[in-house]
């Protein structure tokens, strides 16, 4: 009954973030919206910067590292205008490659 | 030098047509489907493991968004109670409302079916790629359709195969990854650059915070770096 009551909640909740400011569009300002996007760029490199520092690998020391080194390679490729799947092979191969260096597996 | 506003670019008759968009929006998801496919599959392992798989499961299309989703499973199956995991799904998915406002501009001349569309599909993937193709809604729609259809289906496959590829330790960056992706080449214009070197530095110094009160300071840091050293607007 907790899952069902808090995928409910939640669900609903989400659905109203999501759809409240487009359909109340006519009035909302531009500045607004501008602030907004600022909001949702600085979100996503929160959540870039989080999977990095949180990264647990029990059978890597300093796994966090070498998540930085990886993410840092795909954003890197990323920045240069490549397409997307290039950066995120070039970051997910990288921690691959450093793992099977440091531990002898993936 | 005539001002193009988002508006202008969607009613503009030399735009290409609205299949065409659709398809780009389309092509333009496919090779960040490949990399949600671990998190799916660690979504999928975690509505496996649920009490209440169906209640678990709806939550996909639902809360649509995975780290939220997530949250809500862990703590209900830790014996949290229904109200602390809503309170941490809902700061968790309150980055949506800002998607949602920021689309404003583009969407407000549209009809409110096609904006009530656009608000139901809207997580960050197809948000940050419609950054790029700015007022043109067919291409956000075509995205965004692609992942609200795909996503579903990717996260029961992942709750039936079992979690072997969510063990891999190397799965646990790719969905930051195609994030942060998107986000990179936006990083020359200043505004944006400042927004998310300051969202950097407030995730260090969040990092232990719950998600969801980091995402928000996050953002807050975010937009008031942008508002003083790069301006209004990117």
């Amino acid at each position: 009954m907790n899952v069902l009551l808090a995928v409910l909640v939640v669900g609903t909740g989400s659905l109203l973030l999501r759809v409240v400011p487009l359909l109340f569009a006519r009035r909302l300002p531009d500045r607004v919206a501008a602030y907004a996007e600022h909001a949702g760029v600085a979100v996503l490199a929160a959540i870039v910067v989080r999977a990095v520092v949180l990264h647990q690998n029990p059978d890597l020391p300093g796994a966090p590292l070498v998540a930085l080194t990886a993410t840092a390679a795909g954003l890197v490729v990323a920045y240069t205008g490549r397409s997307i799947l290039l950066a995120i092979a070039t970051g997910g191969l990288t921690y691959a490659a450093i793992t099977a260096a440091l531990t002898g597996s993936l | 030098m005539s001002v193009q506003t988002p508006e202008r670019v969607a009613a503009s008759p030399g735009t290409r047509g609205a299949a065409q968009e659709r398809r780009d929006g389309v092509r333009a998801m496919a090779p960040m489907l490949v990399a949600l496919v671990p998190f799916a599959v660690v979504v999928g392992t975690a509505v496996a493991q649920s009490d209440h798989r169906l209640a678990a499961w709806l939550g996909t299309s639902t809360i649509y968004g995975g780290a939220a989703h997530l949250a809500v499973l862990d703590l209900t199956s830790a014996g949290a109670g229904w109200v602390a995991a809503a309170a941490v799904g809902l700061l968790i998915n309150m980055r949506l409302a800002a998607f949602a406002t920021s689309l404003v501009p583009e969407w407000r001349s549209a009809p409110v079916g096609l904006r009530l569309a656009a608000g139901v599909m809207l997580t960050d993937i197809p948000w940050a790629l419609s950054r790029d193709r700015r007022g043109q809604r067919q291409f956000y729609l075509g995205a965004a359709l692609t992942l609200f259809v795909a996503w579903p289906v990717m996260v029961t496959a992942g709750m039936l195969l079992g979690g072997w590829l969510a063990q891999l330790a190397v799965t646990a960056i790719l969905p930051a990854l195609s994030l942060g992706a998107l986000v990179a080449p936006r990083v020359r214009a200043r505004p944006v650059a400042f927004a998310v070197s300051a969202s950097a530095v407030a995730a260090l110094a969040t990092a232990g915070l719950a998600p969801g009160v980091a995402l928000v300071i996050c953002a807050v840091a975010g937009v008031a770096a942008a508002a003083v050293g790069g301006g209004r607007a990117s």
